[in-house]
């Protein structure tokens, strides 16, 4: 109220509208935004991965996961590498246009989209020929929340990156940082997403 | 420095050079090993990951006096 105040007092007489946004925070809105969004997501994982564990230590069969199936340790493990490279494609596409490399940011961009895309295509294959369902005991059912959530979260990011890649065709971003928040922000999704995938395939498919 | 993407990008890195220890625990011995060496790490993760935010936040401080 008071800088709305003070605003007007300074020679903005023909003002319409409201008042300057008071930009107290110490990190822009759009970083800000994304990164309490990640800490929301963090505790929606949080609460899969507690369900996991507490499934496979309650339940606690003889063997995990239980006879007689088995999981694709080495497709997902490839999977994996795929992500993750899909991370370092992005780092590149945003080191890229700092240096003010567009040519840069388009390849990056599409790299990380098409390997973001390779590895959710692996991840429905694995799907259809892993052999058991989400109704097959509690361990299908908790395989499938936990890697379904997390594909739901790369099918989002494959989105916010579409948007971003055809903006970068559209000559959209810059090198100022003001001028790429539209890349930087699916940046650090992704390589939230890729971050929980580590987690995700260490706990489910290795330990 | 600001708290962006290749802030970020360095948590993959070290999020991944501690899933491949974890990896290589568990083949070579017992996936309870793993599930512990994980567990202590991700303790460590936690105790460092709020140091590291709370620097950036006093760096962020700095820099918004400054300006």
């Amino acid at each position: 109220m008071e800088s709305a105040t003070v605003a007007v007092g300074h020679g903005h007489a023909d003002h319409h509208g409201p008042p300057e946004a008071n930009e107290s925070s110490r990190i822009d809105r759009q970083t800000l935004g994304i990164l309490l969004f990640i800490v929301s997501e963090v505790m929606l994982f949080g609460a899969f991965f507690a369900s996991y564990f507490f499934l496979r230590v309650v339940v606690d069969p003889p063997s995990w996961p239980p006879h007689p199936y088995e999981l694709p340790v080495a497709v997902a493990g490839m999977n994996t590498a795929i992500l993750v490279s899909s991370s370092f494609t992005i780092h590149y596409a945003l080191e890229s246009i700092r240096r003010g490399n567009r040519t840069g940011l388009k390849l990056g961009l599409v790299a990380t989209w098409l390997l973001g895309a390779t590895f959710l295509f692996i991840q429905v294959n694995e799907y259809v020929h892993i052999g058991f369902s989400a109704r097959d005991l509690s361990f299908g059912s908790i395989f499938y929340s936990l890697t379904g959530l997390h594909g739901a979260h790369v099918f989002v990011g494959l989105m916010l990156l579409s948007f971003a890649t055809i903006r970068a065709f559209r000559g959209h971003f810059g090198p100022a940082e003001k001028d790429h928040l539209g890349v930087e922000v699916p940046g650090i999704y992704w390589h939230f997403v890729d971050i929980m995938w580590i987690i995700v395939y260490v706990t489910v498919y290795i330990l | 420095m600001r708290l962006n993407e290749a802030a970020v990008f360095k948590w993959v890195v070290i999020v991944g050079i501690a899933a491949a220890a974890v990896i290589a625990v568990t083949l070579l011995t017992r996936p309870l090993w793993g599930a512990l060496l994980g567990l202590v790490l991700v303790i460590a993760g936690c105790i460092y990951g709020y140091r590291w935010m709370e620097q950036k936040w006093r760096e962020l401080g700095s820099k918004k006096l400054r300006s």
